[in-house]
């Protein structure tokens, strides 16, 4: 059988493909996987990059909805730590013995209401121009994270229902697998607006795309974000870990809009 | 672009491609050439993965894989990590899930070799064995190479059944298609529409291959 | 090292027969297409096993399904012309009969193909792949890669059904030709009964899977049985002749032992032996010798015997010098000539009854006629 060119390409391609070592990136493959949640897409990526400036250390890190991770973590995912929006979660991991501890509270998140530019609707605090064109029927799609794992989109949930126009959403509601999904409906144009985090909101990324209102902390249970290291995480997790709660880290994750818990 | 998730899904696909080629060459071969009670059954059987939502076969990998399976278990006592959430099992699953397209067009690529030139083959001294290798495999490969182009790029853009089995492991699951799927979601169009245009070229191309390897089959036939 | 096979089945088509070719002998499987004769052939090949079977090659068992022996057919030396030829696409003439020739060492393999090319007439043509050569030509590179396995059998399945008419001729000629060559049973599947009493010393007529008859050909050319299955316009005899001469206006002479006959444009020189072939419904008879009759062809025969075949016709055996020919004439025209056994008469048949693929090179390796 001969082997004509085109079959002796692909063979080499193949054959190359399965030597593994990758030659073309920069990605240490043993760096630890952290999961965090999709809120801290854009503040914990900057927190990493000042992490490797800092200490040459390089860390790897999957963002998503908190309860996902959770549920992930339960079947023997590969994260070293786990930095979640909602303290229930690490609460639950270390009753059953996913945590090395109890974590620490790192920051305190924020909802906004965020609408695209060019949308008919405003964002304002009160939801009130939100309530009104939603009773006109002027409403066609609304983004939120998925409440049932998603942290953001549980808060979300609980204020709209406090503002009393949960069930007349329902009918144009569209949910976000995580809260980064959400405010990507939220401000593709195919939606009016969505309720997503504050500290997406104001990412240089997110921020020209729109207007938003922050949604008061009065309305919905507090977004106690705490994190943990997860049983064998090792010295670099643990590393990035206590980077976190240093003043570097601390500084970005203010900018990004996260209320700091002092000295917990 | 995220040539990590590129290259982790071009090694994916090359693993699967070269699993799948032997498996391909003799379950193609069975199935072109022997009739038996439940072949109907087994063809079935094998084109399965085709129809099946993706997230109803993650599901059962899941069950059937990981950590609270025997199979799960036994590959964590062994390795010291779990198969899901990592390369090796998005392996396991590709496999799994490929299976039609890499043996439906070898099995085809062997029914197009003539019953007759078989058997003249067997009549000319040949075992089954060296008939293979200097008879059907040089008729047959154009339909070899089908599948094996065929699964390589489907391997590349599966989303759903790598989500599910992999997680989103940088280095590890996270596949090039779910990198697009995380730019989106990150606001970063310009790489999702980067990586998006080299899964469309890599796909057109695996297109082109496929019709030009059809029309090679069709010339040597009439 | 004769072949002998036996076969019982019911299925695919009931198949109930037995038979044995001896070694350098041409035997034909004549029937109409589904009486199993190709399914018989597969059977000898080992591309078919029946319900119930045995073949054996001389001491060697190829099939016993009693004895549960089952040789593959890769293990078999059997060499196997198909009816679409079925050589190998992606190889050329010459490859496609090296690939049969595993008994040689490598460096003797292409000599070899070289040489059996050669003796098929096709040393030019090597190189070809089949699609690139005529319908006759992978013909010949079938029966060259059947016999570069140097088998203990030769098997053809409709070899010739393929090919048009004049290629045909060339082609059974070559097969008397290569006979001088073959030490083994040869068995030819046919359903044209022409080519079968060309070529073969020994037929067996197949119908609905049982033998009707089988024997040496001139037996089996006039028993009635056989014929009935054949179609009775088959019955034919065939008178060995030597070529003579050639006439300008395109007549060849022939000397047979009964007398000349003349035939149009019979290929060969004189001195070639040839063996012709009479068909029954194509002879008349007459007591005395006719006069004015344009037919070229009138001999003295005698009277062997009268047959019925059916309530038309008779079958008369005559005497044709040392050998036997048969006329197919009415009852009623047996019985205005009272025709007796014994009597001296003469045959009549015209020179056009004498189609040319109805003669064939060489004189029989065994006699043809009896």
């Amino acid at each position: 059988m001969k082997l004509t060119l085109s079959r002796r390409a692909i063979l080499a391609a193949a054959l190359s493909a399965l030597v593994g070592a990758s030659p073309m990136t920069g990605l240490a493959l043993d760096a630890p996987v952290i999961a965090a949640a999709s809120d801290l897409q854009f503040a914990v990526a900057k927190v990493a990059q000042a992490f490797q400036a800092e200490t040459g250390h390089e860390i790897r890190l999957s963002f998503g909805s908190t309860g996902n991770f959770a549920r992930q973590i339960r079947e023997g995912a590969p994260f070293q730590a786990l930095m979640a929006a909602d303290e229930k979660f690490i609460a639950n991991l270390h009753a059953d013995g996913f945590t090395a501890d109890e974590g620490d509270l790192y920051a305190v998140g924020r909802i906004v209401i965020m609408v695209p530019h060019g949308s008919n609707l405003r964002p304002d605090s009160t939801l009130d121009n939100l309530a009104e064109m939603l009773a006109a029927g002027q409403i066609t799609r609304f983004a939120i994270a998925n409440p049932d794992h998603a942290p953001y989109g549980m808060r979300a949930r609980e204020s709209l229902i406090f503002r009393g126009i949960w069930d007349d959403l329902q009918r144009v509601m569209v949910l976000g697998e995580n809260v980064s999904q959400a405010a990507q409906f939220a401000l593709s144009g195919s939606a009016e607006g969505g309720i997503i985090a504050y500290s997406l909101a104001l990412a240089p990324e997110v921020a020209p795309r729109g207007t938003f209102a922050l949604i008061p902390a009065e309305w919905h249970q507090p977004l106690r974000q705490r994190m943990a290291l997860l049983k064998d995480a090792g010295p670099v997790a643990k590393a990035f870990y206590a980077y976190m709660k240093e003043p570097a880290a601390r500084e970005i994750m203010e900018r990004y809009g996260f209320a700091l818990p002092e000295g917990e | 672009m995220d040539w990590t998730a590129l290259w982790l899904s071009m090694r994916l696909a090359g693993w699967t491609v070269a699993i799948l080629l032997p498996v391909a060459v003799f379950a193609g071969r069975f199935l072109a050439y022997r009739n038996f009670g439940g072949k109907v059954l087994v063809e079935a059987l094998v084109m399965l993965p085709l129809v099946l939502p993706p997230t109803v076969f993650g599901f059962y990998l899941l069950v059937a894989f990981g950590a609270n399976s025997s199979i799960g278990q036994f590959w964590s006592a062994t390795f010291g990590h779990q198969l899901v959430f990592s390369f090796e099992g998005l392996v396991v699953a590709s496999v799994i899930f490929n299976l039609p397209f890499a043996i439906q067009p070898a099995q085809r690529g062997f029914e197009s070799v003539p019953v007759d030139v078989r058997e003249a083959a067997f009549c000319c001294g040949m075992s089954p064995l060296r008939s293979l290798w200097r008879v059907e495999l040089p008729l047959a490969w154009p339909g070899l190479m089908t599948a094996m182009v065929l699964t390589f790029a489907h391997t590349l853009g599966e989303f759903g059944i790598v989500l599910m089995v992999g997680g989103s492991i940088p280095g590890e699951t996270k596949t090039i298609a779910i990198a697009i799927y995380d730019r989106v979601q990150g606001f970063d169009d310009q790489a999702a529409a980067t990586m998006s245009t080299v899964l469309v070229a890599i796909s057109l191309f695996t297109i082109a291959v496929t019709y030009w390897l059809s029309a090679r089959v069709g010339r040597r036939l009439s | 090292m004769a072949l002998e096979v036996m076969v019982k089945a019911a299925t695919p088509i009931p198949l109930d027969l037995a038979f044995r070719v001896e070694p350098g002998e041409l035997l034909a499987l004549v029937g109409h297409s589904g009486s199993g004769k190709t399914t018989l052939l597969r059977t000898i090949a080992g591309l078919w096993r029946p319900e119930t079977a045995r073949v054996q090659v001389g001491g060697t068992t190829w099939l016993d399904t009693g004895a549960g022996i089952a040789v593959p057919p890769h293990r078999r030396r059997v060499g196997m012309v198909f009816q679409s030829y079925a050589l190998f696409p992606h190889m050329t003439a010459a490859q496609n009969v090296a690939s049969a020739i595993d008994h040689l060492p490598q460096s003797e393999r292409w000599p070899e193909a070289e040489r059996l090319l050669d003796l098929i007439n096709l040393h030019d043509l090597g190189g070809r792949k089949p699609q690139q050569l005529s319908g006759g030509q992978q013909q010949r590179v079938a029966v060259a890669r059947a016999l570069a396995r140097r088998p203990v059998a030769l098997l053809l399945d409709e070899p010739f059904s393929a090919v048009d008419r004049a290629t045909r001729e060339k082609l059974y000629a070559e097969i008397v030709a290569l006979r001088a060559h073959l030490s083994m049973p040869v068995v030819l599947v046919t359903h044209d009964v022409n080519e079968a009493q060309l070529l073969a010393d020994r037929m067996v007529v197949i119908e609905a899977g049982t033998m009707v008859a089988e024997g040496p050909t001139g037996t089996v050319m006039s028993d009635p049985r056989a014929l009935r299955a054949m179609g009775i316009r088959e019955a034919a005899a065939m008178v060995p002749a030597t070529i003579d001469r050639h006439d300008s206006d395109g007549m060849t002479r022939l000397t047979t032992s009964a007398g000349p006959l003349w035939l149009p444009n019979v290929d060969g020189a004189p001195g070639t032996r040839v063996r012709v072939r009479i068909m029954a419904h194509e002879v008349l008879l007459s007591r005395a010798r006719p006069e004015g009759l344009s037919a070229q062809n009138i001999l003295p025969v005698h009277v062997i015997d009268l047959q019925s075949s059916d309530g038309l016709a008779v079958m008369v055996r005559l005497g044709f010098g040392e050998d036997t020919i048969l006329a197919r004439i009415t009852r009623r025209a047996a019985q205005s000539l009272a025709l007796q056994p014994g009597d001296q008469i003469h045959a009549i048949f015209k020179s056009m009854s004498v189609a040319r693929d109805h003669i064939t090179a060489g004189g029989a390796t065994t006699p043809a006629t009896r």
